[in-house]
C-alpha cells in the first residue's frame, strides 16, 4: 500500500542516523537488583552500553537513574546481579580501581587545590611521571579551553570554567567509562546550550564511552546515540532519540517526552508492524504495537506532537475555539478547546511568522503528518 | 521615619536593660582590675596608689609557676588526646553502621550531665582501684573524658559539612581510602579540628572540680594552685593572676571572633 | 555513600572505645565505693554494705538536698529574667562592632574558669569588697552588708556563671526564628511589644526549656563558687562530697551521695522537661 510504503520510506530515512553499531559492550548491567530498606529500587535490571556509545538514562526524580550510574561507579553495591566493565566482572570491585571517570552535578572541585592539582589528582594517584602529568594536564586544559587558568582555585572560576575544569579531570586520566550526573542542570539556559554542545564534541572525539543521567528529556534527545527511559526502576524503551520522540512505547513516555495533544481516534486496520487509525475522515499511520489485541472500529486515543497539527484555512479534521496563546520566540502555542476532538486542550504549534489566531476564536485544525502514535484507549 | 514615643521608650528602655546586664557581667572584672593594680592589700576606692607589686608576685610564685607547668602539660596532652578520639570516633559515626553505635555515643557524651566533681571522684577512686598513682596519666584521662563531648561535637559538625562527592570524586580518580583521607578529607577538616582543639585546650586550661579530686601536690594545675592560695592568703596576688586571665582570654576570644566568625560558631546568627 | 569495605573501621573505633571504657570503669568505681564500708583515712574500701545510703536518710542531709535544689532553680530562674533581653538584644542588634561586643563580653566569662570568676566576687561581695565600699561611700547604708558567705551571694555569682550559656542558648534558638514571622505580625498591625510576645516569645520555647535545663544542670555541679562564696556555710552537694572526702576521709559516703545527687538531678530535669513541654511545643514547628 501506499502508506505503507510511505511509513517505510520515512523510518529508512530517518534510520542512518544511527550507523552501524558495533557489538563490543563496554558496560554491562547484569539482572541488578538494589533494595533501600524495604524500598525496591531496581529490581532485575540489566542494561548494555556499547564502546564509545552515548547513552543516556532519562527518566523522573526517583526513578532509580542516579542509583544505577552509583552503582557503575561502585559507590553503591548492588543487592543482586552484576556488573561488568570491559567484560571483566567488578561488582567487588572498588571505586578507586574501576578506571571510570564521574562528573557530578555540583562538580565537586577540591577547593583547597589549583586547577592544574585538581586535574593532576587523578595521575598523581596512579603514580605517572611529572612531567608526564605536566604534559597531559596542559594537553587537556588546551582541549577544555582552559589554559592560563592552572593556578587558580575553584571559587575564583565561572560556573562553566567549574564544569570544564570537572570535566578535564574525569577525561585527562582516560577512564575507561564516563559518568555524567546531571552536569548540566547547575548551568543557565544559555551555558548549559553551549556546553552541552562541546561535551559531545569532545565525546565524539575522544570516542570515551559514555553515561549520562538526566530528567531533561531535551538534553537527553539532543545529546545521545540512544535513551533508556526509565520509570521506577524498569526500562520502558530503550532506542535512539528520534524513535522515541517519534514512536513512544506507551503513554507515560509519550507525555514524559515533549508535549502533545491526545485526540479521540478509531482503528481502522492493523496488522504485524502498523495499524491505521481514523480522526474524522483522516487517516492515520501508526506502530502498530501498542494496539496489539484491538479489533477495527475500537476507540484508541491519538497521540500527535503539536508540530503535526496546524490551524487550517480551509476545513480540517476538527474544530475548536482557541483559548489561550503562548508565545515562545521562534513559535507561538495555541491552544484549543475541541470537545468533540479531545478531553483536554489540544495544543498547535504555529511557526513564526505564520498568522496566530486569537482567543476565542473559532478554528479548525489539520492534521499535517500522516504518521503518530496511538494507545488503546483511557478516560 | 519617625517612630511613636512608646517604641522609643521601649527602646531606650530595653537599652538601659541590657546596657545593666552587660555591667553586671563586666563588674567582677573591673573591680578585680582595680585591686590588682592598687597598691594597698586592701581594697579601696578610688585606689591611692598604683603599683605592679601584686603582679610580679604572682608571676614569681613557685606554686603558680609549678601550677602552670602542670597546666600545660596536661591540657596539651588532653586536648591533644581529646582530637584523636573525637576525630577518629566522628568518622566512624557519620560513615557507618553498627550495632553498639547509639550506646557508645551516648557513654562519650555522658560527661556532659555528670557534674565534674562526681567525675573527679570516680577517677580518684578507678585509680585507687588500679593502684596507679595520682601522677599526670589520671588528670590526663580525666580531662581527656571531660573535654571529649565538645571536641566531638565540633569535629562532627565539621564532618557532616563537608561535602561528600569531594571524597567520591577523588575515590573515582583513583584514590584509595587512605589517599582520600590525607589529601581531601584531612585539609578541608582542618579549620574544625583546630577550632576542637582550641576548645578543648580552654576547658581543659580551666578545668577546676574534677582536678582538685584527682590532682596530688606535686601534679596541682594552676586553677588548683590559684584556689588553695584563696584559701590562705587575703592580698590581691589573685587578683593580678586574674587580670592575666581576663586579658588572655579576651584578646583570644576577640581573635577568634574576627577569624571564625564567634557568632557563626555559636549559632546565634541570623538564619538567612 | 554506604559501602560493603569500611576501610579504618577498626583503627578508629578503638580510641574511642577505650575512652568510654575508661569513663564507665570510673562511674562504675563511684556506685561501688558507695556500696562499700569505709576505712576511715584511707581510699581503700571494706565489704559491701547499705550504710551510706542509710546515712543519708539524715534530716540533715534532706535539707543539704532541698537547699542544692533551691539554689539551682533560682539560679536558673534569674539567668533566664537577665539572658533573655540579652540575647534578643544580641540577635536584633544590626550595628556589627556593638553585636561583636555584646557576644564578648557575655561570653568572655565562660572562658575564665571557676576560680578566677569566683574570687573577683569575693572581691566584689566582701565586708570591704566593691559593693560595700560604694554604698558605704554614698551613705546608702551605716555599715558593711553581709553578702559574702550568704545564699544570695552564692546565686548571684552562679548566676553570673550561667548567664553566658544560657544567653548563647537562647540567643540561637531567637535566632532560629524564622523574621518573616515577626514581620508578618507586624505588617498585620501588631506593635513591637505585642509581636514579641506573641511571636517571638513562644516561638523561643524551645531554647527556653533547654537553657533552663542547661543552667539547672549547670549549677547543680557548681563546686567553687559555693566552695568560695558559701564558705562552709552554704552548702551544696559537690561541697559536701569534697568535704567527707578530704576532710573526714569517708569516700564511700562522699561517693554515696554523688550517686544520691545524680539521681536527684536527672529526676528533676525529668520533671522539669515534662512540666515545661507545653512551652517546648507551641515553638516547635
Amino acid at each position: 500500500m501506499s502508506s505503507m510504503s510511505a511509513e517505510s520510506a520515512s523510518v529508512g530515512k530517518l534510520e542512518q542516523v544511527t550507523p552501524a553499531r558495533p557489538q563490543d559492550v563496554a558496560v554491562r548491567l547484569d539482572a541488578i537488583t538494589k533494595r533501600f530498606g524495604d524500598v525496591v529500587a531496581l529490581s532485575d535490571f540489566s542494561l548494555k552500553v556499547y564502546r564509545g556509545e552515548f547513552m543516556t538514562l532519562l527518566g523522573p526524580s526517583g526513578c532509580g537513574k542516579t542509583t544505577l550510574l552509583n552503582l557503575v561507579a561502585g559507590f553503591l553495591s548492588p543487592d543482586g546481579g552484576e556488573i561488568l566493565i570491559d567484560g571483566a566482572v567488578v561488582t567487588e570491585v572498588p571505586t578507586f580501581q574501576r578506571e571510570i571517570g564521574i562528573v557530578f552535578q555540583n562538580y565537586a572541585l577540591f577547593p583547597h587545590m589549583t586547577v592544574a592539582d585538581n586535574v593532576a589528582y587523578g595521575l598523581r594517584a596512579r603514580g605517572i611521571a611529572r612531567d608526564e602529568i605536566g604534559r597531559r594536564i596542559a594537553e587537556s586544559l588546551a582541549i577544555m579551553k582552559l589554559t592560563g587558568l592552572e593556578d587558580r582555585k575553584p571559587r575564583q572560576l565561572s560556573g562553566g570554567q567549574q564544569q570544564r575544569v570537572a570535566l578535564a579531570r574525569a577525561l585527562v586520566i582516560r577512564p575507561r567509562v564516563l559518568l555524567l550526573d546531571e552536569p548540566f542542570s547547575a548551568l543557565d539556559k544559555h551555558l548549559r546550550a553551549s556546553m552541552q554542545v562541546e561535551v559531545k564534541e569532545i565525546q565524539r572525539k575522544l570516542g570515551v564511552t559514555t553515561i549520562f543521567v538526566t530528567h531533561d528529556q531535551s538534553e537527553a534527545l539532543s545529546l545521545s546515540d540512544r535513551v533508556a527511559v526509565i520509570f521506577e526502576g524498569r526500562i520502558r524503551q530503550l532506542d535512539a532519540p528520534h524513535q522515541i520522540y517519534r514512536r513512544p512505547a506507551d503513554r507515560s513516555i509519550a507525555s514524559f517526552i515533549g508535549e502533545g495533544s491526545v485526540l479521540r481516534a478509531r482503528l481502522d486496520r492493523i496488522d504485524d508492524r502498523a495499524a491505521t487509525v481514523m480522526v474524522g475522515s483522516s487517516r492515520i499511520i501508526v506502530p502498530a504495537q501498542p494496539l496489539t489485541g484491538l479489533t477495527s472500529g475500537a476507540p484508541v486515543d491519538l497521540f500527535v506532537r503539536p508540530e503535526q497539527l496546524r490551524i487550517a484555512t480551509d476545513h480540517g479534521v476538527f474544530r475548536g475555539r482557541v483559548v489561550a496563546t503562548s508565545f515562545q520566540g521562534d513559535h507561538v502555542d495555541v491552544y484549543v478547546d475541541a470537545p468533540d476532538a479531545a478531553a483536554a486542550r489540544v495544543q498547535v504549534r504555529v511557526p513564526f511568522l505564520e498568522r496566530v489566531p486569537s482567543v476565542g476564536d473559532a478554528v479548525a485544525i489539520a492534521i499535517d503528518d500522516c504518521e503518530a502514535t496511538a494507545f488503546p484507549h483511557q478516560e | 521615619m519617625a517612630r511613636p514615643l512608646s517604641h522609643r521608650i521601649i527602646g531606650w528602655g530595653g537599652a538601659l536593660t541590657v546596657t545593666a546586664i552587660l555591667a553586671f557581667l563586666v563588674l567582677p572584672a573591673f573591680v578585680v582590675a582595680v585591686a590588682a593594680f592598687n597598691d594597698d592589700a586592701l581594697l579601696s576606692f578610688p585606689p591611692q596608689q598604683l603599683s605592679l607589686r601584686w603582679l610580679v608576685n604572682a608571676m614569681s610564685y613557685g606554686d603558680f609557676q609549678t601550677g602552670l607547668r602542670n597546666s600545660i602539660v596536661v591540657t596539651f596532652a588532653a586536648s591533644s588526646i581529646a582530637l584523636i578520639v573525637g576525630s577518629t570516633f566522628s568518622f566512624v559515626l557519620d560513615r557507618y553502621q553498627f550495632r553498639a553505635k547509639r550506646v557508645l555515643e551516648s557513654l562519650l557524651l555522658a560527661p556532659l550531665v555528670v557534674p565534674h566533681f562526681t567525675a573527679g571522684l570516680g577517677f580518684l577512686f578507678l585509680a585507687a582501684q588500679v593502684g596507679a598513682s595520682r601522677g599526670y596519666g589520671v588528670v590526663i584521662a580525666c580531662h581527656v573524658v571531660l573535654v571529649l563531648p565538645f571536641v566531638l561535637r565540633s569535629v562532627y559538625i565539621s564532618l557532616r559539612n563537608l561535602d561528600r562527592h569531594l571524597e567520591l570524586a577523588a575515590a573515582s580518580l583513583g584514590a584509595p581510602p587512605s589517599r582520600v583521607l590525607v589529601t581531601v578529607t584531612l585539609p578541608l577538616l582542618l579549620p574544625g579540628l583546630c577550632t576542637g582543639w582550641l576548645f578543648a585546650a580552654i576547658l581543659s586550661f580551666n578545668e577546676f572540680s574534677a582536678s582538685l579530686f584527682v590532682t596530688a601536690q606535686r601534679t596541682q594545675t594552676l586553677p588548683v594552685a590559684m584556689y588553695n592560695y584563696v584559701r590562705e592568703y587575703a592580698d590581691p596576688t589573685m587578683a593580678a593572676l586574674s587580670v592575666l586571665f581576663i586579658v588572655v582570654t579576651a584578646a583570644l576570644l576577640t581573635i577568634a571572633n574576627t577569624w571564625l566568625g564567634l557568632g557563626r560558631v555559636l549559632n546565634v546568627e541570623h538564619v538567612r | 555513600m554506604e559501602t560493603r569495605h569500611r576501610p579504618f573501621f577498626a583503627l578508629f573505633i578503638t580510641p574511642a572505645v577505650l575512652s568510654a571504657v575508661v569513663f564507665a570503669a570510673s562511674m562504675i568505681a563511684v556506685l561501688q565505693f558507695s556500696m562499700r564500708e569505709q576505712i576511715p583515712g584511707s581510699l581503700s574500701v571494706g565489704g559491701l554494705t547499705l550504710d551510706n545510703f542509710t546515712a543519708m536518710l539524715h534530716p540533715i542531709y534532706g535539707r543539704v538536698f532541698l537547699d542544692a535544689l533551691w539554689i539551682c532553680a533560682l539560679t536558673a530562674v534569674v539567668s533566664l529574667i537577665l539572658g533573655y533581653p540579652l540575647a534578643y538584644a544580641l540577635v536584633h542588634t544590626c550595628n556589627l562592632v556593638l553585636k561583636s561586643a555584646i557576644l564578648i563580653i557575655t561570653v568572655t566569662p565562660l572562658f575564665l574558669g571557676e576560680v578566677v570568676r569566683t574570687y573577683s566576687w569575693i572581691v566584689v561581695l566582701g565586708s570591704n569588697g566593691f559593693i560595700n565600699l560604694l554604698l558605704l561611700k554614698l551613705k546608702l547604708i551605716a555599715e558593711p552588708l553581709q553578702i559574702l558567705f550568704t545564699l544570695t551571694g552564692v546565686v548571684i555569682a552562679l548566676v553570673h556563671v550561667t548567664l553566658p550559656v544560657v544567653t548563647v542558648m537562647l540567643a540561637a534558638a531567637i535566632a532560629h526564628i524564622d523574621v518573616d514571622y515577626e514581620k508578618a505580625a507586624a505588617s498585620l498591625g501588631a506593635g513591637p511589644v505585642r509581636v514579641f510576645l506573641t511571636v517571638t516569645l513562644p516561638l523561643s520555647g524551645p531554647g527556653i526549656v533547654a537553657s533552663l535545663s542547661t543552667a539547672f544542670a549547670w549549677t547543680f555541679s557548681a563546686f567553687a563558687t559555693p566552695q568560695l562564696v558559701g564558705g562552709g556555710r552554704v552548702n551544696m552537694i559537690s561541697n559536701l562530697v569534697y568535704q567527707l572526702g578530704f576532710s573526714n576521709f569517708n569516700f564511700p559516703f562522699a561517693a554515696s551521695l554523688s550517686v544520691a545527687g545524680l539521681a536527684l538531678t536527672f529526676t528533676s530535669l525529668a520533671l522539669l522537661r515534662i512540666a515545661l513541654r507545653p512551652l517546648e511545643r507551641i515553638g516547635s514547628s
